[in-house]
């Protein structure tokens, strides 16, 4: 009896907490669940800032829950905006605004949280097109930093942070310069990188190393708790640094940022495994004889050869186009929803936050965008509402604020 | 008394005469005994190459005193002269090199550190350092041994020598490349001018691009035509222009495009030039034969590159590869087209590759006669010189060149140079031939034959064992090496002479020597003449190479003919007219002769090709109001506030694959800016994406001109990180440099008009008296409100209107002003962040100065986003919610409307132009693609056919690649190449 009681008190308990305001249910909008699949008319229930139910038909009963009626409607996860500085970076013409490029060549003890601007007037008008994740790198030198993924909308950069420190920036030479002794100066800062992993790793091994910074920094590389991103575009320089890592520190989580050459070395990336983080596509082709739209189908090849990919729109304010990208990549060849989970999903997994994040799923964080239309085109996608951790967001913003002031002004309204 | 030395007088000119200048130097004192030689010599038994078309064999050639005294065959040898016998010897007049610094070593123009916007000349001369035409050649010349013995080698005897350094570079001498005192190897100190498009060691900032050098040119021979008139001014460089106008003009250009930049000049001010090109001539020959220019043709064919790396293969395009393979068919197929033409050996590292390369053009196609006429009489005829070279007639100069052979076989070398009957010797002759086998008649190696090659650089000894010889030649004797046995690589060595000739044939008959065994011992050696082997030589394969096909433009995506207008009826498109129609479902278009002929249901029309456009949209093209695509050798002109001198029409670079790339985003015209970098920027072009087509063909005939200006950062370098020296570095300061420069016009135009003669042509101040007079009209790139709104003030002031402001991402808080202006907007969707003056730009900003009437677009500045301009109209919808049909009149009316193009393009309407795009689906979406784009009816993009042209880019690359990597096999020396990349010029890049 006791024990009935007490399962009768938690299931009521269960019943009231379910009830409590702040529960929010998504009806009759098409769900886009960010892992490639669809659900027309779908339901979605968020409370406490989790997702803790999705499907066709609601299960579940919530009493006092607020209904939003998407009908016509796009439900999207939140974009994760990886291999970007905005929060660091403000004007690109003004050095004091900028805070992602370190004096030096190996830095990996520069952590960008730190500098992450939480009031940045760029962070909000990613937001505006939802993307409510960044993945805030570093850049510059060889080892240029290590990178955190972060909110877009926070008080500071501590309630921001979504994972700190999460990886590791190298760029690896570019081994062709034209007009330049192709070799030398990139053969030597080849041998310069190695004997710094060789020596991080040793440090590592130490009992009572005289503490370096640097090295000290590097611990995360080699347990696997940090991934190396290696900064590469051409096919030689990414064959050239997997071969390097793979023969010595096979420990190492490898992800290329960049790729635009990924292409022509996809038996390897496969091989090992290695995602790729697609800088841009929205860039002229490589080369001439490339075809004119290289660019635009690269997604869909690495698709097609079963290479895990994210797509990026590298720079800060540029960021608001991601999910532009991921529409171009749809046009060229792309499934749309796979084009969709390279700016949700596959980021979250190459970040190692999938648990949290990424897609609409039980158990994640409700950071929802519901769209007037098509989110991966510039014509239709209008969001009409955001959450970000379940917290409705304001998507006014100061670019919205001077257009209302002028639309004012010239009594348009 | 008088007598007498009058006549001692004529003994000495008489003894001068005969006995010519080997070491003295008439007027120079003595330093010991005068060593004057006799200069009276017959080469006798030599073929000879009198003139290109005619040779002499068994022939003599008898020379007096530096001239040819008598030439023939059977002519008499009178006794005094001394006897070479030329047998088995060919005698060719000396070539004539037209394009050489040799023994020229003329200063550089003076280097000055950080900006420099006047000249470092002190002295009456150009304001600019880069025109240099007070230097004369001839006051820096000197004999140069070294480069004397190429030039020799390679059979030219005279070099028209330049200052090869700056735009107007001076005068050229002619003179001869042998050795002797400088006061005796003039032919004509000023024989001709040269220029170029290269500024060269002038550290003057200007001119800082390729339309900055035209521009140069262009002001500096209106400045010579204002100096012939005036007085009062004195000006070294303008008077030596005006001097030497009359001399023949070499225009070294880099690229054929140049040539036909250069050829326009000339024609601009009737001037005939002789064009130095670049070897690349058959890319555009026909555009090449139109100029009437003569030309000076390289041999210096590229070498194979490094192509066995498939990832370096990927770094060199297809013009580069195809170049490689038929730059050796220049010269015949620019032969073949008429236009005269002469060949320098310039580019050639030594006279092997020249002879080689040479040889090849031969083999390409190019007659013997043809060359020899290119290096000898049309020389001499353009130096008005055929009287006294180019050809060995009596009388001439005795300028020749004897070689082993027939100079077009493979092995032929030059021998020897004879410059003013003196003769230089090149290759150490051999007066026999070596060549055939010997008995060896003592020593151990008595069964032994030696064969003794062509070359004389190997043999074999033949007998027990077969042993590989090798030979060399060292002042005269030959040192035979071999292994002592097969199995050994212990080495007999032995020194070889020759003992005895055959009077007749020259045939060696007998060797002599000293053999050094392996144990340190030596013996005599002897071998005689056993048989001389007549190889039967292989017909030489006398088969012209096979080569691709030239397409145009000479890069990816080029196609061997131009495509052309055809009757094209499209079926059941949704078509957006632009027009008050509107959208206009299931309808049929029909185009014609480049025009709009027929809209309506159901159109039926005989020889029309059919074009099922059904769930298809058809529109007018898109324009791009503001692009720095297809623009050759800098956007900016950054080196004066004021550069409306400069015109980007003058640097069209056709070749730019982005002129196909935004073919595909449905692109069909665009203004070609200039930069943004001073207050008034250069000329823009108006053209039409018509691909293939050479530049002055892309331009929009009848056109409207068009101005950059440009405010802001900028203008003020503001983000140049030190402070420039440059005016303005504030606002307040551009607005100045409008109101002044203005003003100066105005002025100039007084003038102008009161004195047309004497008042100097100002070419900068034209443009800005075309723009008071609205005849020009300006494309100004603005952001901030405050500098819209000074412009306008100051165009009002003038009393013209400003055209349109281009990025003008504030113009969303002055679009009333705007408005009242009349001022057109181009701006950018969504641009902003990337520096200060742009922090309150935003995406709304179209949105709203279209809904107050501004006429308003969407540009690209940016060759990427320029073929995804309808994705960017189709922002504003997004973020200010205006329909579809404004949306789409931002990327072709609108645009079509500032550049006042839009009574013939911008909309679908009978009798305007058939500038179309068939997209798969309604073009604001982001799946749209440009299925076919036409321009005036052409067709010159089809998604379909890009399709097959990847492939054939493919096959094409593979196939020259395939022969690259066989060259270099075959031992040629190949070469890394990383080709240039066709540049993405932005604003703000110079």
């Amino acid at each position: 009896m006791k024990i009935f009681l007490k399962i009768a008190f938690c299931v009521l308990l269960s019943l009231n907490l379910s009830a409590q305001i702040g529960t929010k249910i998504i009806r009759n909008g098409t769900l886009h669940l960010g892992n490639g699949e669809i659900i027309e008319g779908g339901v979605l229930v968020m409370e406490q800032g989790k997702i803790i139910e999705l499907g066709s038909t609601q299960k579940g009963l919530y009493k006092n829950a607020v209904i939003i009626d998407a009908k016509g409607k796009h439900v999207y996860p939140g974009l994760i905006a990886m291999n970007n500085i905005m929060g660091l970076n403000e004007i690109d013409a003004i050095r004091a605004t900028k805070d992602y490029n370190e004096q030096g060549e190996f830095n990996p003890n520069v952590r960008t949280l730190i500098a992450y601007n939480t009031d940045s007037k760029i962070l909000p008008t990613a937001l505006f097109n939802g993307v409510l994740y960044t993945q805030a790198i570093p850049q510059g030198g060889v080892i240029s930093g290590s990178s955190s993924l972060m909110k877009t909308k926070a008080w500071n950069w501590e309630d921001a942070v979504v994972k700190a420190d999460e990886g590791v920036h190298l760029n690896w030479p570019y081994l062709q310069i034209a007009g330049m002794d192709p070799n030398k100066h990139g053969e030597k800062l080849i041998a310069e990188i190695a004997t710094f992993f060789a020596e991080a790793k040793q440090y590592q091994s130490m009992k009572t190393p005289v503490f370096n910074a640097r090295l000290a920094a590097m611990k995360g590389v080699f347990t696997g708790t940090q991934n190396l991103y290696i900064h590469a575009n051409d096919a030689r320089s990414m064959l050239r640094s997997i071969h390097f890592f793979k023969n010595n520190y096979p420990e190492i989580h490898l992800v290329i940022v960049g790729g635009q050459e990924a292409y022509l070395i996809a038996v390897v990336l496969k091989e090992f495994q290695i995602p790729v983080v697609l800088g841009n596509i929205h860039r002229l082709p490589t080369h001439n004889a490339d075809g004119i739209d290289q660019p635009y189908q690269l997604p869909a090849q690495l698709e097609n050869l079963g290479i895990k990919f994210a797509l990026s729109f590298e720079g800060s304010w540029e960021a608001r186009n991601l999910a532009y990208v991921a529409g171009t990549a749809a046009a060229y060849g792309l499934n749309k929803e796979a084009a969709l989970k390279a700016i949700c999903l596959s980021p979250a997994e190459i970040m190692g936050v999938s648990d949290r994040i990424g897609s609409l799923a039980v158990g994640k964080d409700a950071s929802i965008l519901i769209c007037n239309g098509d989110l991966l085109d510039m014509k239709s996608s209008e969001l009409w509402q955001v959450y970000l951790c379940g917290e409705a967001i304001d998507l006014n913003n100061e670019q919205v604020k001077l257009y209302q002031k002028y639309m004012d002004k010239y009594k348009l309204n | 008394m008088m007598m007498t030395s009058i006549k001692k007088l004529f003994q000495l000119v008489l003894f001068l005469l005969l006995c010519a200048k080997t070491e003295a130097q008439v007027g120079f004192p003595l330093n010991g005994p005068a060593d004057n030689r006799p200069q009276y010599i017959a080469i006798t038994n030599v073929t000879i190459q009198v003139n290109p078309s005619k040779v002499i064999s068994n022939a003599s050639l008898l020379l007096l005193n530096g001239k040819i005294e008598n030439i023939g065959v059977g002519i008499q040898i009178p006794k005094e002269a001394r006897i070479i016998n030329g047998r088995g010897k060919y005698i060719y007049p000396s070539f004539i090199e037209l394009y050489s610094n040799y023994g020229v070593n003329a200063p550089n123009a003076s280097k000055t550190r950080g900006d420099q916007y006047s000249n470092n000349q002190s002295g009456p001369y150009s304001w600019n350092d880069a025109v240099r035409s007070q230097l004369d050649a001839i006051s820096y010349f000197k004999y140069d041994e070294k480069k004397s013995k190429q030039l020799l080698g390679s059979g030219f005897g005279i070099s028209l020598s330049a200052i090869q350094d700056g735009i107007f570079r001076g005068t050229a001498a002619l003179v001869l490349n042998s050795k002797a005192h400088e006061q005796n190897l003039v032919i004509n100190p000023k024989a001709a001018t040269q220029l170029s498009f290269n500024k060269g060691t002038s550290a003057q900032d200007y001119p800082g691009s390729a339309m900055g050098c035209v521009a140069l040119i262009r002001q500096t021979y209106y400045d010579a035509n204002w100096y012939a008139q005036q007085k009062g001014n004195y000006n070294v460089s303008l008077e030596n222009i005006n001097k030497h106008k009359e001399l023949p003009a070499i225009f070294e250009v880099e690229n054929k495009l140049a040539a036909l930049r250069a050829a326009r000049i000339g024609k601009e001010f009737g001037l005939s030039y002789i064009i130095k090109g670049a070897g690349d001539e058959y890319q555009r020959l026909d555009e090449i034969v139109a100029t009437g220019m003569a030309f000076i043709l390289p041999v210096n064919f590229p070498k194979p590159y490094e192509v066995e790396n498939p990832f370096d293969a990927m770094n060199i395009n297809l013009g580069d590869l195809k170049h490689w393979e038929m730059a050796p068919a220049n010269l015949e197929m620019v032969a073949n087209k008429k236009v005269p033409f002469a060949i320098t050996s310039s580019g050639c590292a030594d006279a092997n590759e020249f002879f080689k390369n040479l040889r090849k053009a031969v083999e390409y196609g190019l007659s013997e006669e043809e060359a020899l006429i290119a290096l000898t009489t049309r020389p001499a005829k353009w130096l008005k010189m055929d009287n006294e070279i180019g050809t060995l007639e009596k009388g001439k100069m005795a300028n020749f060149f004897m070689s082993n052979a027939p100079i077009f076989n493979k092995d032929a070398q030059v021998l020897s140079h004879w410059i003013l009957g003196e003769e230089t010797n090149i290759n150490a002759s051999q007066t026999y031939t070596l060549k055939g086998d010997y008995k060896i008649a003592n020593s151990n190696l008595v069964d032994y034959v030696l064969r003794i090659s062509d070359n004389t650089k190997e043999g074999q000894l033949l007998g027990k064992d077969t042993l590989k010889v090798s030979i060399q030649e060292q002042l005269g004797i030959y040192i035979l090496s071999f292994n002592e046995s097969k199995k050994s690589e212990q080495q007999i060595r032995i020194n070889v002479w020759v003992k005895s000739i055959d009077s007749i044939s020259f045939q060696a008959l007998t060797l002599e020597g000293l053999t050094q065994l392996t144990d340190g011992n030596t013996q005599a050696f002897l071998a005689n003449l056993q048989l001389v082997r007549t190889e039967d030589k292989k017909a030489e394969n006398k088969i012209k190479p096979t080569i691709g096909k030239v397409v145009y433009p000479f890069t990816e995506y080029g196609n061997e003919n131009i495509p052309k207008a055809h009757n094209y009826l499209f079926k059941n498109a949704h078509v957006w007219t632009n027009e008050k129609e509107g959208v206009l479902s299931e309808t049929d278009v029909a185009i014609s002769e480049g025009k709009i002929v027929a809209i309506g249901k159901n159109l039926k029309l005989d020889n029309y090709q059919i074009i099922d456009a059904t769930g298809k949209v058809l529109s007018s093209g898109i324009i791009d109001e503001h692009s720095h695509i297809g623009i050759y050798r800098g956007v900016n002109e950054c080196t004066q506030n004021i550069t409306a001198e400069t015109r980007i029409g003058d640097v069209i670079n056709s070749d730019d694959i982005n002129i196909y790339r935004q073919l595909s985003g449905g692109v069909i015209a665009c203004q070609q800016l200039h930069g943004s970098c001073n207050p008034v920027g250069g000329q823009s072009s108006l053209i039409k994406l018509r691909w293939g087509m050479a530049p002055e063909q892309m331009k929009i005939a009848g056109a409207d001109g068009f101005i950059k200006f440009a405010l802001g950062e900028n203008v003020k370098q503001s983000n140049w990180g030190i402070e420039s020296g440059r005016y303005p570095q504030t606002r307040m300061g551009v607005e100045q440099v409008y109101y002044d420069a203005f003003i100066r016009a105005k002025e100039y135009e007084q003038a102008l008009k009161a004195n047309p003669k004497l008042t100097r042509r100002d070419l900068e101040l034209d443009a800005l008296v075309e723009i008071c007079n609205k005849k020009r009209f300006i494309s100004c790139h603005s952001y901030v409100q405050s500098e819209i709104n000074m412009l306008m003030h100051v165009a009002d002031s003038m009393g013209f209107k400003v055209n349109t402001f281009t990025h003008i991402l504030e113009g969303y808080k002055v679009a009333d002003k705007m408005k009242a202006h009349g001022v057109s907007a181009s701006t950018f969707a969504d641009w902003w962040a990337y520096k200060y003056e742009v922090i309150e730009a935003i995406p709304q900003n179209a949105a709203i100065l279209n809904k107050i009437g501004v006429v308003t677009a969407i540009n690209s500045d940016d060759a990427e986003m320029g073929r995804r301009l309808n994705q960017e109209a189709a922002k504003i919808i997004k973020y200010g919610h205006i329909s579809e049909e404004d949306a789409w009149k931002m990327v072709t009316l609108n645009p079509a409307k500032m550049l006042h193009l839009d009574s013939r393009t911008g909309s679908i309407k009978i009798g305007k132009d058939a500038d179309l795009v068939l997209w798969s689906c309604n073009p604001l979406r982001i799946e749209a693609k440009a299925e076919m784009t036409f321009v005036d009816g052409v067709c010159y993009f089809n998604r379909a056919a890009d399709e097959a042209m990847r492939m054939a880019v493919q096959t094409e690359r593979q196939r020259i690649i395939q022969k690259m990597i066989l060259a270099k096999q075959k031992g040629e020396k190949a070469e890394e190449k990383v080709s240039m990349p066709d540049p993405d010029y932005h604003c703000e890049d110079f």
